[in-house]
């Protein structure tokens, strides 16, 4: 019986200054045969661990046809992520999964996409966007909208720089307060709902930030005609064992870790407690 | 299915004789509680009798201690190694009643379910489990409501050997080569049974489901219905979780509660990660490090801990209710919020 709490190690291939306070890790699995057979889906999560320190749940952030290596963002804001943020390359880590029902990719093929990420929630959707620019033609009008607080809190600044100017994307970038080098657009994500939201029909949109970026961004895309299993999340909560187990993640009958984190909001509507 | 016999004064031959060669935890009087501790020359018979005795906890130590070691990991330069710990020990569990083996056969679903957990089953596969039916429930007892007793059904009951007091023997019943093989290393102490005996059986089983009270738990079907539905307010969840003291004492006694906390040690170059019992009544079970709580008031924990145990999309998915009316958590619970009174508060 093969131990679901058991962590591979994982050595720091490279790390990335997103922001002040947020770092985007690169990782590969120590042992040979678990790197060849290490595969993800977008939207899974890895359990990470400092070994004595903690162990934490992180959305997985880059893209699932290149598993040799792997990548998440980390903010340091806990004992776990400080520990993790005090690594260097080469270090090791604890790795378990990837756990969670990931985004079911094929269902959204021949569908307009919409991305609308606040801050840090762009990660977890940036495994998605890989693959499917990867896969472009699958797709019809494909948006990504960014958010953030202030020009500063923008997460893969180089990568958003690309995606601005590719042809075959639509791209809209904001930030809730600007600075003196800042020449684009400021306001809450939503305010570029209606410059740039083309239709809801055939349509699904992605929505991952700040609970309170959420719930406004929500509100809009109903307005515009969004119906609920049109609209995409992934839920977040404090899953201690990733496989399940421990209750910590269940909301309703339903656990974070195993049946999410990406739920419908028709999905989430049916919970018997907010989300 | 197989019947026997064996005398009163031969039970602890038998329990003297499984003692020499594996674990035998029985129920045991510690000064003025009663509770679930190896035994090796013989076992109180008073603890053994028709009349319901609860231990104060559960046996659900025996598969999910109060807390173990995932995983030990010493450095190595900069490497780690990482080692696991085995307990191959087999454990006969002798005395254990009804509801706790109910309880037991709950968390076998929920730990085999989705992904396996190896630290349960090992434990659990190397557990026997030898129930004692209750002739005379207790006073905080309710099992009959919850399909947790007093007997365990021989057919279908989740049991490797069930015995029942008759007024000078066991009646043994065994239905499991894990029981069988405990029988056959001592087959002179035990007798087939005779007709009568199983007809006496019949008659306690059924005088046992009469002498319940009529009201603790008429209400399980409404409560169920209720919550399921989604029909108690809010108001009532927060009126509940008022009385909460927050101190997990239900969660610890119950038998059909297991979710765990991890914890992490690290002294010098190793450490190990361990698991411990922890409580969806905590105000920190569900704390995130922003400091964002999605359950951060008492009357959402409350719901929770109910939804979890009576809602039909649990009963739906575990094929029973998270209860198995051992009545455990009315002796814990400090606010008078244990399952009967709860139950009777949500039908209204």
């Amino acid at each position: 019986m093969s131990n679901i709490y058991l962590p591979n190690l994982a050595r720091i291939v490279k790390t990335q200054n997103e922001t002040y306070d947020t770092r985007t890790f690169e990782f590969e699995l120590v042992d040979p045969k678990a790197k060849k057979e290490f595969k993800f889906k977008p939207g899974q999560f890895l359990e990470i661990s400092a070994l004595g320190v903690g162990e934490a749940p992180f959305g997985l952030a880059s893209n699932p046809n290149r598993p040799e290596t792997f990548q998440v963002t980390i903010r340091a804001v806990g004992a776990v992520t400080r520990a993790l943020h005090a690594k260097k390359p080469g270090d090791l880590v604890g790795i378990r999964g990837p756990f969670g029902n990931g985004f079911p990719f094929d269902e959204y093929k021949g569908k307009n996409i919409i991305f609308v990420g606040g801050g840090i929630g762009l990660c977890p959707l940036r495994s998605l966007i890989e693959p499917m620019l990867d896969a472009r033609s699958a797709f019809k009008d494909f948006l990504i909208l960014y958010g953030a607080r202030t020009p500063a809190d923008q997460v893969y600044p180089g990568r958003l720089k690309e995606w601005e100017k590719m042809p075959e994307i639509r791209f809209g970038m904001t930030v809730d307060v600007g600075n003196a080098d800042w020449k684009g657009n400021v306001g809450v994500v939503t305010t570029l709902f209606p410059k740039l939201i083309q239709t809801a029909d055939n349509t699904v949109v992605f929505v991952c930030g700040p609970p309170i970026m959420i719930r406004f961004a929500i509100i809009e895309l109903s307005k515009l005609g969004f119906k609920p299993e049109n609209i995409v999340s992934t839920l977040e909560r404090y899953m201690k064992c990733g496989v399940g187990k421990c209750g910590h993640c269940a909301i309703g009958h339903k656990y974070v870790c195993v049946d999410g984190p990406v739920f419908t909001y028709k999905e989430i509507g049916k919970l018997p407690e907010k989300s | 299915m197989d019947r026997y016999i064996i005398r009163k004064d031969d039970l602890n031959r038998w329990v003297e004789a499984l003692a020499r060669t594996q674990e035998v935890i029985a129920p045991t009087r510690v000064e003025k509680e009663i509770f679930f501790a190896p035994v090796q020359t013989g076992i109180d018979l008073n603890l053994l009798s028709g009349t319901a005795v609860l231990p104060y906890l559960p046996a659900k130590d025996l598969v999910l201690p109060h807390s173990e070691n995932l995983f030990k990991f010493t450095k190595k330069g900069g490497d780690y190694e990482i080692t696991v710990p085995e307990d191959k020990k087999t454990t006969v569990v002798l005395g254990i009643r009804s509801c706790d083996t109910s309880g037991i056969f709950w968390l076998d679903k929920f730990y085999q379910e989705n992904f396996s957990d190896c630290y349960y089953w090992q434990r659990r596969n190397n557990l026997t489990l030898v129930t004692m039916a209750c002739n005379q429930p207790a006073k905080n007892c309710f099992c009959v409501c919850c399909e947790g007793g007093p007997f365990l059904d021989s057919e279908q009951g989740e049991f490797d050997i069930q015995l029942v007091d008759l007024p000078d023997s066991y009646l043994v019943e065994c239905k499991s080569s894990k029981g069988k093989a405990l029988i056959e290393a001592n087959s002179k102490l035990f007798a087939k049974a005779d007709p009568s005996a199983v007809k006496t059986r019949e008659v306690l089983e059924d005088k046992s489901r009469k002498s319940f009270p009529p009201d603790p738990t008429s209400y399980m079907s409404a409560a169920i219905r209720r919550i399921t539905s989604n029909a108690v307010t809010p108001e009532t969840w927060t009126e509940l979780g008022e009385k909460c003291f927050d101190c997990g004492g239900c969660a610890f006694v119950c038998p059909c509660c297991s979710c765990f906390g991890v914890g992490y040690l690290n002294e010098g170059e190793q450490g190990c990660h361990y698991r411990f019992w922890d409580s969806c009544d905590y105000s920190g079970f569900t704390r995130e490090v922003s400091g964002h709580n999605p359950r951060g008031e008492k009357g959402e924990r409350f719901k929770r801990r109910f939804f979890h145990k009576l809602s039909y999309q649990y009963l739906k998915r575990d094929g029973r209710i998270g209860c198995v009316g051992c009545g455990r958590c009315i002796t814990a619970c400090p606010g008078e919020v244990g399952m009967p009174s709860v139950v009777e508060r949500l039908r209204k």
